[in-house]
């Protein structure tokens, strides 16, 4: 009897304690959750019409062009970008966990330094070198004798702005979770590696590289997601321009709801999304046993 | 060339190009920072130097007077409150997650409810978030931009992985000793968190200064605005009010990189321990 009392105070102050959490999650996730999905067959429009439409917004989504065009735009974006949020950390992890550098604890601050940034400041930070006029990029071209570059107005060279912002601010974050995972490598095995005569560059393909999978799976997974989602980036450069060039698909979801009041419509095209990203995090749910390490 | 000065010549070389990528890393900040002090004439006018010629802080004069200070009050009460919260909440469900797992059979159904936070992005969902915010009356109320991200996944788990790690004997010896539960977490098992607190503690706050499309949608009048939200007003559709820009983004990061600067082992050391994500 004395037990069940027990487990009784127990339950009430494991309670007690998740309640407050619970709560705030319930009410601004969990329920936001479940109006995506009302609004999503609807066509509320953000102040009083809400009627109920059945599918029609998922069928509008499959029939819009500009949804295709922004999702394959958004998509194209992020695997160009994937080998750079690979590579540039990788690099620079090796840089500064190598025996032959001196003042590796000041580079790895430096490196880092961006990763502090707000996506809009470091946005204007790298839009602000990468002015048409008078940036400071086209100036020095200009020096070496090369003709400015439309960096605004051709699409392409707008979206290496973003490209360039977006790895910029994420390089530094990278790197130590490369420089963690370097650190997890047996200093043995390149000992073997340097009796057995190989030099650096071999060492490096096939010991560090081969041993560092699993960090870089864990960065594949982190960077596919938020370059799917880049959006205050984007604010802070291009504003999704020139046209809709650089529009991805989180601006197209708040262009449609918040500008043109469809947020039946947006919420739709939410939850088409979410599906891709459920998939991205049951990947990584499954890889991590449990989401345990990232 | 003998072997001792093969090997400084390669120390010398790796370590040149060490400090030039790290320059390199840095250099967009310098920039900014030396263009925030010049004055239009010299900001778009060639030759570009990297020095101001005619250094003078007109920039910082004029965000001061379209009210920085009242912008950084704003954000530093969004920061400093959203931390609090997230810490405290966030520490006691993880603590009771972590603690209850013999005793209570469903503390894991729970944890997994928690879990369905990391599966869809918020910025999905702020439509609804918007609407849930509206309709309690938060629209244009810092507090609309405080409540819908306090609770966050990653300081949870962070906290019931580590008191996981913490042996069920000293809770037990706390109620043998009489102790209730909440004073037991609040006396004794807070404490020995402390580490986990000061790396949320950190990372919430630099997420809270940073935090961008939420004020953007919920917050409406230029009193309330956020800093970041402040620096957004300077994009026009017109065009961008550089001067002003720059001189609010260097101010908007002096706080953080000041935080970084004193807390840096914490934030690297935590960050790799923990892998915390944003």
């Amino acid at each position: 009897m004395k037990r069940k009392n027990q487990a009784f105070c127990h339950d009430r102050s494991f309670w007690m304690f998740v309640i407050p959490s619970l709560l705030l999650f319930g009410v601004f996730f969990l329920l936001p959750l479940g109006m995506s999905v009302w609004f999503s067959l609807t066509n509320y429009d953000g102040w009083k019409t809400m009627d109920f439409v059945g599918i029609k917004n998922y069928l509008d989504i499959l029939t819009s062009g500009d949804f295709y065009k922004t999702l394959s735009r958004t998509i194209v974006y992020t695997v160009c970008n994937l080998p750079f949020k690979i590579a540039i950390p990788l690099l620079l992890a090796a840089l500064v966990t190598s025996q032959s550098v001196k003042g590796t604890t000041i580079v790895r601050t430096l490196v880092y330094i961006p990763v502090l940034f707000s996506a809009l400041v470091a946005g204007i930070t790298i839009n602000w070198m990468f002015g048409q006029e008078y940036g400071l990029v086209n100036f020095l071209l200009q020096k070496m004798g090369i003709s400015p570059l439309e960096w605004s107005l051709n699409p392409v060279l707008a979206t290496v702005v973003i490209s360039v912002a977006s790895n910029w601010i994420s390089a530094g974050y990278y790197m130590l979770l490369y420089v963690g995972g370097i650190n997890n490598i047996s200093k043995e095995l390149y000992e073997a590696a340097s009796v057995d005569g190989a030099k650096k560059a071999q060492a490096f393909f096939q010991i560090t590289l081969p041993l560092l999978m699993p960090t870089t799976f864990i960065v594949l997974l982190l960077s596919t997601v938020n370059l799917l989602k880049e959006y205050a980036l984007v604010q802070g450069i291009s504003l999704g321009g020139p046209g809709s060039s650089t529009t991805y698909i989180v601006q197209y979801i708040f262009d449609q709801g918040f500008n043109q009041s469809r947020y039946g419509y947006a919420s739709a095209a939410g939850i088409v999304i979410s599906i891709l990203f459920i998939v991205i995090a049951m990947v990584q749910f499954k890889a991590t046993k449990g989401g345990g390490e990232v | 060339m003998d072997g001792a000065a093969k090997r400084k010549l390669e120390v010398t070389l790796v370590t040149l190009l060490g400090m030039a990528v790290a320059f390199l890393m840095i250099f967009p900040i310098i920039w900014l920072c030396f263009s925030s002090f010049k004055p239009s004439s010299e900001l778009f006018a060639y030759p570009l130097h990297l020095f101001p010629q005619n250094p003078d802080a007109s920039s910082y004069a004029g965000v001061v007077e379209d009210g920085l200070f009242n912008y950084v009050k704003n954000s530093l009460f969004l920061a400093i409150v959203g931390t609090v919260i997230t810490v405290v909440i966030s520490a006691m469900c993880g603590y009771a997650l972590a603690i209850y797992r013999k005793e209570i059979t469903y503390v894991n159904k729970v944890f997994a409810v928690f879990l369905l936070g990391t599966l869809i992005p918020g910025e999905i969902l702020t439509i609804a978030q918007f609407t849930v915010v509206s309709e309690m009356g938060l629209y244009n109320n810092i507090w609309g931009c405080i409540l819908p991200v306090v609770t966050t996944t990653t300081g949870i788990f962070m906290y019931r992985q580590h008191y996981m790690s913490i042996p069920l004997e000293l809770v037990e010896s706390g109620r043998l000793d009489g102790a209730s539960e909440f004073h037991i977490f609040r006396a004794l098992m807070l404490p020995l968190g402390s580490s986990v607190t000061v790396t949320l503690t950190i990372f919430s706050f630099m997420w809270r200064w940073n935090d961008y499309i939420l004020p953007l949608m919920v917050l409406s009048d230029q009193d309330n605005f956020t800093i970041q939200i402040a620096i957004k007003s300077y994009i026009g559709t017109m065009g961008v009010d550089w001067n002003s820009i720059l001189a609010a983004s260097i101010l908007s990061i002096i706080p953080i990189i000041v935080i970084f600067i004193i807390l840096q082992r914490y934030i690297t050391g935590g960050l790799a321990a923990s892998g915390v994500k944003g």
